[in-house]
């Protein structure tokens, strides 16, 4: 996959959804680029539009959570379609999607479903990422994901499995610090280990978002953190963020809020801080390198 | 070992049904893993059921939001999506809760549900600049019935017993009265929208199946054969010159693989 991506914006973006998207065109604030989820604007024509026109001022990224890389039956080639129709019209700087399954044969669960790290799955994701990145043109991005359950069968931990997956297909990858953080306290693993063994060569953005502690049902007593995106990012996450840029250096950084949407403000608050996160991070390494 | 499709059926049914049986056995996380798949049964469900809630706000405001729900509920569990784009999905929602129980005692409630997803379905259109009079100036009268018509895609038509636009005006300007009976009258709706912005009129009759039958790819001798069909006394050209007045119609074409903007 050669196909050069636009030049990386050089400030953290935000995830737009609808409920920001005509604000977002009336006051163009200072953000260094958006991410959409495609699923959003293929069905809403009026949406569409006013995304191209806001494409024409800020980069744009694809984050698809409807092309299900891991299901058994195959990815739905007609929505793949759709996304390749919205990719051309906007020429986005990633297209991006999760390591995970959603789809059974004609139903479509609308969740992110977890997979066994085996090697039939690898060779099904391979395939899969094959097939997208040749409809796409370009290179395509997978999230590692926010995890609850693991299965017995997994013969390799998730950083080896997408370790295979970018020798395999040459797709790049979307490090979602925010997962991480949830993934290990859900399954007892530890963070900065998991960022350590990332394949960090092929690490193109990165994700932050909120999640959201209830009862473990599965451990009385205990708490599981879900991936909810409705709350500010936690503290232990800005943690995990800056572990991360000290080891991959400085990479598109993107604030996901998808529910319980705060003001439009507030995102952009979010992303400034990011910013400031990052350029800390920055001199510090640049003072490490100077001594 | 299972292979892949085997864990995903049974994930699968454990989502949908909640039938953790065939998968339990395979899971990892916690001192009971099984009981981390009700964050995927939520996420299924609530998602679903939500966007289902902001599709049919007005028909929650007439049943009742517990029923709405509880409708919705049994309804993503009989009809799960069949496509990632969640904003397409509930089209059959209105003929689904036209069996609901609730729907005995109220007779136009699919009829209302389905006005409020083709508001829903118009209201997120663009239109496109409409074609004039003009675009026939190079027609022969006689070849006029081969012609066909693209229209504008925020249109469409509802043919229904019930005066449902009068309660969705009602439930708009928040002007319900407390107690409210609704008196059968077949009415035809033309629905039309674009950009955030939504109307609907009543047509007459012979109108509303021209217009229909020009929506859905009829030819404009069918759309006229249809209109005298309903109404002997009325005029095929004077309905095809008001469509064409409203600015309805963006193309016009002689043949499949024929446009012509201009003859």
């Amino acid at each position: 996959m050669t196909t050069p991506m636009m030049c990386t914006p050089p400030t953290p973006g935000i995830g737009l959804r609808l409920a920001h998207l005509e604000e977002m065109v009336a006051a163009r604030p200072p953000v260094g680029w958006l991410e959409v989820h495609p699923e959003n604007f293929l069905a809403n024509p009026h949406a569409a539009e006013l995304l191209a026109e806001l494409s024409v001022h800020y980069p744009v990224s694809i984050h698809t959570v409807g092309i299900s890389v891991g299901t058994a039956s195959g990815i739905d080639r007609l929505h793949l379609i759709r996304i390749r129709g919205l990719v051309d019209q906007i020429n986005p700087i990633f297209v991006s999607g999760h390591l995970a399954w959603s789809s059974y044969g004609n139903e479509y669960l609308n969740d992110l479903l977890p997979l066994p790290y085996t090697e039939e799955t690898a060779r099904l994701v391979t395939s899969h990422v094959d097939e997208l990145q040749n409809t796409l043109g370009r290179p395509y991005l997978i999230e590692n994901p926010a995890s609850y359950v693991g299965f017995k069968s997994s013969a390799m931990n998730e950083t080896v499995f997408l370790h295979e997956i970018v020798q395999r297909t040459g797709c790049r990858l979307l490090c979602d610090v925010s997962n991480v953080v949830v993934s290990a306290h859900n399954m007892g693993s530890n963070p900065q280990t998991y960022i350590d063994d990332f394949p960090a060569e092929a690490i193109a953005e990165i994700h932050l978002g909120g999640f959201t502690p209830v009862e473990d049902e599965a451990t009385p007593g205990a708490e599981l953190w879900i991936d909810t995106h409705a709350a500010p990012i936690a503290e232990r996450s800005w943690d995990l963020y800056a572990h991360a840029l000290r080891r991959f250096g400085p990479k598109p950084t993107l604030i996901e809020w998808d529910n319980q949407l705060p003001r439009l403000t507030t995102l952009v608050g979010e992303a400034r801080y990011a910013d400031r996160v990052a350029r800390t991070i920055l001199m510090e390494t640049a003072h490490a390198d100077a001594g | 070992m299972r292979t892949l499709a085997e864990i995903q059926a049974d994930f699968r049914n454990a989502v949908i049904h909640g039938d953790t049986n065939g998968i339990a056995h395979e899971l990892v996380g916690g001192l009971k893993p099984d009981r981390r798949l009700s964050v995927h049964q939520r996420n299924y469900e609530t998602s679903l059921v939500d966007a289902l809630l902001v599709k049919f706000p007005a028909t929650g405001w007439l049943i009742g939001t517990p029923f709405l729900t509880h409708a919705a509920k049994d309804f993503i569990r009989a009809h799960p999506p069949t496509a990632p784009c969640i904003a397409e999905y509930g089209d059959s929602f209105p003929a689904f809760l036209s069996v609901c129980a609730l729907a005995e005692r109220v007779s136009y409630l699919r009829d209302f549900a389905e006005l409020e997803w083709h508001v829903g379905q118009v209201a997120i259109a663009v239109d496109f600049a409409p074609i004039s009079a003009e675009a026939f100036s190079g027609v022969v009268p006689d070849a006029l019935p081969n012609f066909r018509l693209k229209l504008q895609p925020g249109l469409r038509y509802l043919n229904t017993s019930w005066p449902v636009d009068e309660l969705m005006k009602l439930y708009l300007t928040e002007t319900a009265p407390e107690q409210l009976e609704l008196a059968s009258i077949e009415i035809w709706l033309e629905i039309r929208g674009a950009r955030g912005q939504f109307q609907f009129n009543r047509l007459n009759p012979a109108e509303f199946v021209f217009r229909k039958c020009i929506s859905e790819g009829g030819s404009i001798g069918e759309a006229a054969e249809c209109s005298l069909d309903t109404d002997t006394g009325v005029d095929p050209g004077h309905v095809l010159a008001a469509l064409i007045s409203d600015g309805l119609a963006t193309t016009v074409t002689q043949t499949a693989d024929q446009h012509h903007d201009n003859f």
